[in-house]
């Protein structure tokens, strides 16, 4: 019903306006929005909902009202095809962002570029997205193999914290595989030995024979990746179950970020390490009013998903700004590319210019933006919050390391 | 069907509508469910004629896709040639599978399938070397393709339209000659009376596999449509075992057996998922599970069956309510 | 040699709740030549309704198992007289695919109406697991391993020492001399539905605090379902139990001393085998 309502809208004002110029600029979002992976679309909608209500309260773009059209993908590669197509030939958006997981995201690249149509990556991480030469194809948010760098820098400069040996879980998914590769890559290169590398098949329900064999490595340190929620919290408690004792629990996945995390697992979770794309820099002030304005607005406060959403819809509008619209959708189109290439701004996420260079794991991307090895972040579960330990300059409090483990 | 007459002018109704039609987003739909029927006329085959119930049939549907894609991208192998080619690989695949299911019987022989599936997803998931895994394969340039004197261009339809268009009708034509051929009547009484088939003097594995064989070629050829088509590839899209159900409930619904079953099944299925998805942003699957009750209680020759009975008796005259 | 008794202990009892899910299906399917593809769905029932219980009346899960039981088992029956009696008479195959049509139906229709967010069941007193001589148990599946004993072992005596059991055992065995016999046939496959639903809904609820909820989780627990059954034969209640038990130990051991993400794919393995070689199940007591 809300896409409907949304189509009746967006019909209305372009059949109810007469110049072309007052006509509102679309934005193509396809999403999750009914299966498994709903609450995600949910996120999303949030998020731009509200970048769309605050850039059109300050007037628009260049006077023109801002809409995003979400259509619900199902987390199906096909449909997010099918739905990514419908957005550019139907609707006729000048510009798509969203997609949700990479096995969509990159449909959605191959139709955006098959079709010249401009697609700013705002959450998938999948390495080949922008690393196909796609010249349409942009992103704004950390790849998969750069994703761990904020561990990695932890590791190299902090005191003591390069691991004696560790042992590195992962879901046997794009994400999982491609950050544990990269975790793996550069710990090798560091001359530390990986005493277990093991994939489990996502959604799991039972790590406790997964668990026992790590036990049985003793492993310095414990490396958790998993993209999915359920999997992030049941890794760590029947991890901590079993009595795994490194001397640091480090997850990797927006499911270690999530408040959920802290409330399942009580005093469980306590100085496990998350590493993601983005904890909020709280040393920003911007930063700092957009996660009050959004917890005031929803109840909840924004993590990830919702910041990776609420910027994209500020980058493609300031790239909207500086296009030169002239109403044919083709050529509007090409311009709202050429302005996203000449992108340089901050967001809320962090600083966005997109350029070609070659990622950690050796992809060559295009259009990815220049700034990802900065944005991702090591932060640390404390008394139920999660703060920011590392790099130095986005930290909210010391970390604490070693993990002194209790005889239980 | 004696009467080819309506068929010839259904076919050139369908040749005729990217003519007109220019939307591209309904060629693309039009081209949605010519690639389901050609699945559900594949799995029909197998379950509808030989009445061996599959719940495995994403297996070969995934094996044609990857068999397409990689011989694409690895060793410059055109998608005309490499979808055919994916065909042949699925149907090769099914030999195996076929040889050890077939030992089976109803139920037992439908979770079996299940299982095999399963297998080559878990497989396929890990055996990085040969599917690269989670990752899959991505393909961004069609090769160039002149055919009387012109261009064909990748990123319009009309191509696409007419491969799907072109696999749907051999798929259907395909089983109108299995129905009639002496293959045909085995199978009918394999799925009658398999054991009376076997007394008869029908040798009755040598059917099945023949028959599952023919079954994985035409998945194999959608499977491989789909690489050409869709352009990417990864193992739960391809594998999963949400497809082997899918292509259960369009040969159901549409009419177990029936020749026409497959087209009305996956226009019928796509046109209410589509519509359903756009508009009341439900879950289309509850609707599927839905009308896979309703068919199965009310309608057990689907809807084709259902109408083809109702026309035919109208044809000779019998009475509405009269004694059946 | 910790871990193997680790795995060993995580084995049987993970198994002992897979057993317990097992044993309704292969209940119904012995009576009925029924499977119950929805089996999954009802267990998914179970633990949702678990969790509603502990969330919105804070009742603790386990004893919500006297409310949840009694009214699975009124739902299984009105399945059966409302939904399932009138296929059955289409064939083995008709009902397969019409209790897949009711577990797409049923599953999705959660998800909309739950949505896909993840729950748990967090037990004040199951923070911590049990150490045992060094080894890890945790306290929710201990418990319900220990009602899981409990109710296949009164089902067990139900269906030894009971007429009604005595009864279901028969048209188990041998439908037609069962209506021979004098007995209500009809009778008995309503009250074995509904035996099989409350067992499922049971399962649920003794799963809930030890996993994730989700509308989806019966895909996963039908398939494992389906290998316990067939190893441990279709129809046979023990056998069940024991193929619980072995598919757990063989998943953990396999997951430790091989690898991890093939671990869905040895049940596969497993199943495909005992099908073809030995479809009367390990122990030869099931019926194909």
């Amino acid at each position: 019903m809300r896409n409907l309502g949304l189509s009746i809208l967006a019909l209305s004002a372009i059949l109810s306006s007469s110049p072309a110029l007052a006509q509102t600029l679309k934005i193509g979002a396809p999403q999750p929005m009914t299966g498994p992976d709903a609450p995600f679309g949910d996120k999303f909608k949030k998020a731009y909902s509200m970048a769309v209500e605050e850039i059109n309260a300050a007037g628009g773009v260049n006077g023109r009202k801002l809409e995003v059209i979400i259509e619900d993908h199902q987390a199906k590669n096909a449909l997010a095809a099918t739905v990514a197509e419908k957005l550019i030939t139907q609707e006729k958006v000048l510009a798509m962002t969203g997609g949700r997981a990479s096995g969509q995201a990159v449909e959605i690249a191959s139709v955006c570029q098959r079709l010249k149509t401009p697609y700013l990556v705002d959450h998938p991480s999948a390495d080949i997205i922008t690393a196909k030469g796609f010249e349409w194809v942009f992103r704004n948010n950390p790849t998969g193999s750069i994703y761990p760098q904020g561990f990695n820098a932890f590791i190299a400069e902090f005191p003591g914290a390069m691991p004696k040996s560790a042992a590195v879980v992962y879901d046997n998914t794009v994400f999982g595989k491609t950050i544990a590769a990269a975790i793996t890559k550069n710990l090798k290169s560091k001359g530390v030995p990986v005493v277990v590398d093991e994939a489990y098949p996502l959604n799991s329900l039972d790590f406790k024979p997964l668990m026992t064999k790590v036990k049985a490595a003793n492993p310095d340190f414990l490396l958790m990746v998993a993209v999915a929620t359920t999997d992030a919290i049941l890794l760590t408690r029947h991890a901590k179950e079993i009595g795994v004792k490194p001397r640091a629990f480090v997850g990797f996945g927006g499911g270690f970020g999530v408040a959920d995390f802290a409330t399942q697992l009580g005093p469980a979770a306590q100085n496990v390490f998350s590493s993601a794309a983005w904890s909020g820099n709280p040393n920003d002030p911007k930063t700092k009013a957009f996660y009050e304005k959004f917890q005031k607005k929803y109840g909840i406060y924004p993590k990830e998903h919702e910041v990776e959403g609420y910027a994209s819809i500020y980058i493609i509008a300031d790239a909207l700004k500086r296009a030169k619209l002239t109403g044919n959708v083709e050529a509007d189109r090409d311009e709202v590319r050429k302005a996203l290439l000449a992108t340089d701004m901050t967001t809320v996420f962090g600083k966005v210019k997109f350029g070609s260079w070659t990622g950690p794991a050796g992809d060559h991307y295009t259009n990815q933006n220049i700034y990802s090895p900065e944005h991702s972040v090591l932060a640390q579960w404390r008394d139920g919050k999660l703060l920011n330990v590392w790099p130095k300059a986005y930290a909210e409090t010391a970390p604490v390391f070693p993990e002194k483990v209790a005889e239980r | 069907m004696r009467r080819l007459g309506p068929w010839l002018l259904g076919v050139a109704a369908l040749a005729a509508v990217p003519l007109f039609v220019r939307t591209s987003f309904f060629l693309h739909v039009c081209i949605l469910v010519f690639m389901w029927t050609l699945l559900g006329a594949a799995w029909n085959v197998l379950g509808g004629f030989a009445g061996q119930v599959s719940f495995g049939h994403a297996a070969l549907f995934g094996v044609g896709s990857y068999a397409t894609i990689i011989l694409y991208l690895k060793a410059g192998i055109a998608p005309w040639w490499g979808i055919p080619l994916g065909g042949v690989a699925a149907a090769a695949v099914s030999m195996p599978i076929g040889l050890l299911c077939f030992r089976l019987r109803g139920p037992y022989f439908s979770l079996s399938t299940l299982a095999m599936a399963e297998i080559v997803r878990v497989v396929a998931l890990n055996w990085e070397w040969a599917t690269n895994g989670p990752v899959g394969f991505l393909i961004t340039a069609l090769p160039p393709l002149r055919i009387l004197g012109r261009e064909v261009n990748w990123e319009s339809k009309e191509p696409f339209y007419a491969v799907a268009a072109i696999l749907a009708l051999m798929a259907l034509v395909s089983t109108a000659l299995l129905k009639r051929s002496r293959l045909g009547a085995y199978l009918a009484a394999i799925r009658e009376d398999e054991d009376g088939a076997e007394a008869v003097g029908i040798d009755t594995v040598r059917s099945k596999v023949l028959t599952l064989a023919l079954s994985a070629f035409l998945a194999g050829l959608g499977g491989g449509f789909y690489a050409f088509y869709f352009r990417y590839v990864d193992p739960d899209t391809v594998l999963g075992i949400g497809l082997s159900i899918e292509m259960v409930l369009i040969a159901i619904v549409g009419g177990l057996g029936t020749l026409g079953g497959p087209f009305i099944g996956a226009l019928f299925l796509t046109t209410i998922g589509e519509a359903v998805r756009e508009r009341i942003q439900v879950g289309h699957l509850i609707f599927y599970g839905l009308f896979m009750m309703l068919v199965i209680r009310f309608l057990p020759e689907g809807i084709w069956g259902r109408a083809y009975r109702f026309l035919a008796r109208r044809q000779a005259g019998v009475p509405r309510h009269g004694a059946a | 040699m910790e871990a193997f008794v680790q795995s060993l202990v995580s084995g049987v009892l993970t198994g002992a709740l897979y057993a317990m899910i097992g044993v309704g299906l292969t209940v119904v399917f012995g009576v009925m030549r029924i499977i119950n593809l929805a089996h999954g769905e009802m267990v998914m029932l179970g633990m949702f309704g678990a969790f509603w219980g502990h969330t919105l009346w804070h009742v603790d899960p386990f004893i919500s198992l006297l409310l949840w039981a009694p009214l699975m088992f009124a739902a299984g029956m009105l399945i059966y007289r409302l939904l399932l009696r009138k296929i059955i008479p289409g064939g083995e195959l008709n009902t397969l695919l019409y209790t897949a049509g009711l577990s797409l139906l049923v599953a999705n229709l959660a998800l909309f109406i739950w949505t896909g967010d993840y729950r748990t069941i967090s037990l004040s007193y199951a923070m911590l697991p049990m150490r045992l001589l060094g080894i890890v148990v945790p306290v929710p599946l201990a418990i319900a391993f220990g009602l899981a004993v409990i109710i296949t072992g009164a089902l067990q005596l139900f269906l030894a020492r009971t007429d009604m059991g005595r009864a279901i055992r028969a048209t188990s065995q041998n439908t037609e001399a069962a209506i021979l016999m004098g007995i209500d046939v009809e009778k008995v496959a309503v009250v074995t539905f509904g035996l099989g639903t409350a067992l499922a809904g049971a399962a649920g609820v003794l799963l809930a605090p030890s996993l994730y909820l989700y509308p989806t989780v019966g895909e996963i627990l039908i398939v494992k379902c389906f290998v316990v059954v067939v190893l441990g034969g279709l129809g046979s209640v023990p056998g069940a139990i024991a193929g619980g038990i072995l598919l757990g130990v063989v998943e953990s051991l396999g997951a430790v001393y091989a690898s991890t993400a093939y671990k869905d794919g040895i049940g596969f393995l497993i199943f495909l085998l005992v099908l073809l070689y030995r479809p009367s199940g390990l122990f030869g007591v099931g019926k194909s």
